[in-house]
This record gives structure tokens, sequence and C-alpha cells, in this order.
């Protein structure tokens, strides 16, 4: 091949990558629909005492209170909507109403559902803090838990799990007894309707499950049957992880607004994403750092009646308020 | 006396560390991503009987295990357990 040949190639190579990049951009890399959120503030720093956090890995949000996983305290915080401390309760242990590791949380019927990852199990308190009882144990079997993530709740009182080490979300009864279960026991995967590490998982008001399936970066919607709906994240929702918009790095929690809009928090990323129950990407809130509006891992993420977000930041060992602009 | 307090002192609290050191192991482990992870290395970890504690960094991928008095971590055992958690043991070393 002489020099000319080798320039015409380069130079066919060069536009067909620009080609490809422009493809990705127009079909893989969605712009935002909606006006920007603006930050509006935060709470919370590092430590043990009252409205400190070591480790905060979770948020629900009910009426005029917010509720906080503090995983290494082994308890749960609750505050205003304003991040003023109300009351504290669990600790350290595996006893009735004691805490490992809490993780995502929800909350249904006046009672909240705890994602317990070091116990293996499922603690529901009522909004006071009292304990009510827990649901699961530690194993492989149908009803039993391998590190849960998170938890939804279904009109019914139906509880789906997301088995983290389990690979699969389990679907069982409010007392606990297994109905069925989607993807294979302790085996990954990336085609739709299995997992890899799936964190947490939330039910829309029509019934459908949205499922934050961890290292596959990617969110996976069932019917209430249990059928595979829809997948989004990265090209085909394969398990390709990157930093644009509706694209994710490592998703570890979601939740929806009063519309059904569903919420991500995209760990690596370092921000929240808002997407329409569909899955459109809408716009995301939130970059890399430790100033106001920034966020050192975002890991959790709920919507209060009035639309405000609350994000929590893990390494910041903070809660960050959110709203959104008016058009 | 007043010396002879602040040697003991010395003595003790320079015996306390090398002990202490003797007892911790360091494990390099490869795919850590986010706290979920680095609990599992815990929660993994921690089954080994005489494990009293271990401490994740989940950004330089570092475990540090610190044993019982008097127990040894075998390093099968550590790699089974890291592997368990979906993880791959780099290395294994006592501090």
């Amino acid at each position: 091949m002489n020099s000319k040949n080798i320039k015409k190639y380069l130079y066919r190579l060069f536009l067909v990558v620009i080609a490809l990049i422009v493809l990705i951009w127009l079909f893989f890399i969605p712009s935002s629909k909606e006006p920007d959120y603006v930050f509006d503030m935060s709470w919370g720093t590092a430590g043990k005492a009252a409205g400190e956090f070591h480790d905060p890995t979770g948020i629900a949000v009910f009426k005029n209170e917010v509720f906080v996983s503090d995983a290494r305290n082994a308890r749960i915080q609750v505050f205003d909507l304003n991040g003023h401390f109300k009351r504290q309760f669990g600790s350290k242990g595996d006893g009735p109403g004691q805490l490992g590791r809490p993780m995502n949380l929800t909350i249904a019927n006046n009672e909240l559902y705890v994602a317990d990852y070091w116990n293996d199990r499922i603690e529901v308190f009522g909004l006071d803090g009292k304990p009510h009882r827990d649901i699961g144990h530690t194993g492989t079997g149908p009803g039993e838990f391998s590190s849960p993530g998170g938890v939804a709740v279904a009109n019914n009182g139906d509880l789906y799990v997301a088995d983290f080490y389990g690979q699969r979300i389990q679907h069982l009864d409010a007392n606990g007894t297994f109905i069925g279960q989607w993807g294979n026991t302790g085996k990954i995967g990336i085609t739709a309707g299995k997992f890899n590490y799936p964190t947490d998982v939330a039910i829309a008001k029509n019934g459908m499950i949205y499922v934050a399936d961890g290292y596959n970066d990617r969110i996976q919607v069932f019917n209430a049957n249990g059928e595979f709906v829809r997948k989004w994240g990265g090209p085909f929702a394969s398990n390709i992880w990157g930093p644009f918009n509706g694209w994710f790095a490592t998703v570890t929690s979601i939740n929806f607004d009063k519309k059904d809009n569903v919420y991500v928090a995209d760990f690596y990323n370092n921000r929240i994403q808002k997407f329409s129950p569909e899955g459109v990407f809408l716009t995301s809130l939130g970059h890399r750092g430790t100033g106001q509006g920034e966020f050192e891992k975002a890991i959790a993420v709920a919507v209060a009646d009035d639309g405000s977000v609350f994000a929590v930041d893990f390494a910041n060992n903070r809660i960050q308020k959110w709203r959104q602009k008016q058009e | 006396m007043k010396k002879l307090i602040i040697i003991s002192f010395l003595i003790l609290t320079w015996a306390n560390t090398v002990l202490a050191a003797g007892n911790q192991y360091q494990l390099q482990v490869a795919g850590l991503a986010c706290p979920f992870c680095a609990y599992g290395i815990e929660k993994k970890l921690s089954s080994i009987k005489g494990v009293e504690n271990t401490q994740v960094d989940v950004a330089s991928g570092v475990v540090i295990v610190t044993m019982a008095e008097g127990v040894e971590l075998k390093e099968k055992a550590a790699r089974e357990k890291v592997k368990k958690a979906g993880f791959s043991l780099r290395s294994f070393s006592r501090k």
C-alpha cells in the first residue's frame, strides 16, 4: 500500500468514525425536555449525632417528613422538609427493631419498609419508629434473601424485593409468603428480564414495576403479571455505562413523583436523572463535587408531593433538596 | 518516677500498635463499585471465624481485615469469600 492509499484509507476511516459518533449522538443521547432543577438546600455532615450521617443510603418522603437510612449508624433518622431533625429509631443488631445496614426505603399504608442488607430481611416499622414485624431471613430459597437492597409494596400489600446477591426480584404476599420471582437465583444476566445486582424496585400507580438493575446500568419495567415491558439506559440497555443523558453508571435507587415520572440515582455519574413513565429522558440534576448542588456519589432519591426532589449525597454524608425552575 | 511512667506508657503504646498491626491483613480487591459492593465484601468476610473488623475503601479497592488475637486469616478462605461477594482477590498480605 503506497502513502496515497494509506491517506485515503485513513480519511475514510475518519469519516466512518465521525458518522458513528453523529449516529450515537442522534439515537442514544437525548437532550433535556424540561426546565432545569435548582439546588434549594442541604443538611447533614459525617458523624453519629442526631442530624449527622455515616453512609446515608436510602430515603423516603411522606407528607411533610423525610426518612433517611443512616447505614453505618444502623438507624433511621426523620426530618421535616427543611432538614430539621425530628426523631430517630433503630439500633445496631439483629433483634426485633434492630438494623444491620438499612438501605432503600419505602412507605406504604402508614408503615416504613426497610431493606436490611446485613440482616437479610425487610423490617417494617410504624412511622413513629415502633417496630411492627420483619419479613424473610438469610438464604437463596423462596422467600429468603441474600442482601436485599430495596422493596416496593403493591396496593394489595404484596411485596417486591430487590434481592441483590440473589440476582432476582422476589414477589411475596404481605406476610412474606413466596409468590414468584424474576431472574435466575444467583445468576447474573444481561438480557431482558435478567439482573446484574438489582438494587431497588418501585411500583407506579398503574401497577407497573420498575427495577433499578444496578450493575447492568439500566432500568427494567415489568407488568403486574411479571412480563417484561421495556428497559432503558445506554445503547440497547445492555450493560453499557456512560456519562451521557439517559445513560447510567450504576443505578442504586428508583422512585416516582405524583405523575409517575421516574427518578433514578445514577451513582457514579453523581446525579439524579428524571424520565417519563415510558423511559424518555426529561432532565437531570447535580454533578460531582463537594459544594452546593454537587454530589460525591448520588445513591438514593425521593420526591415530595410538591415536586421537590430529595437526594442522598452518599460520600458527602448529607441530604440535598432541589426544586424545578418554573417555565 | 515520672520518667518511668512515660517509658512504660511508650512501651505499652508501641506493643499495642505492633500487636494490632500484626493481626491485620490487607486485601486488594478488583471491581469494587459502590456501597452495595463494599457492604457485600464486609458481610462475606465477617462470616469467617475470628474476623473482628473489616474496613473497605471502595475507591482504592483495599480491604483491611482485623483478626482476633492468635487467629490467622487464611488466604484461601479470604479468596473464596471475596469471590462469593462477586469480586476477585488481586493480592493478599499480612500488615
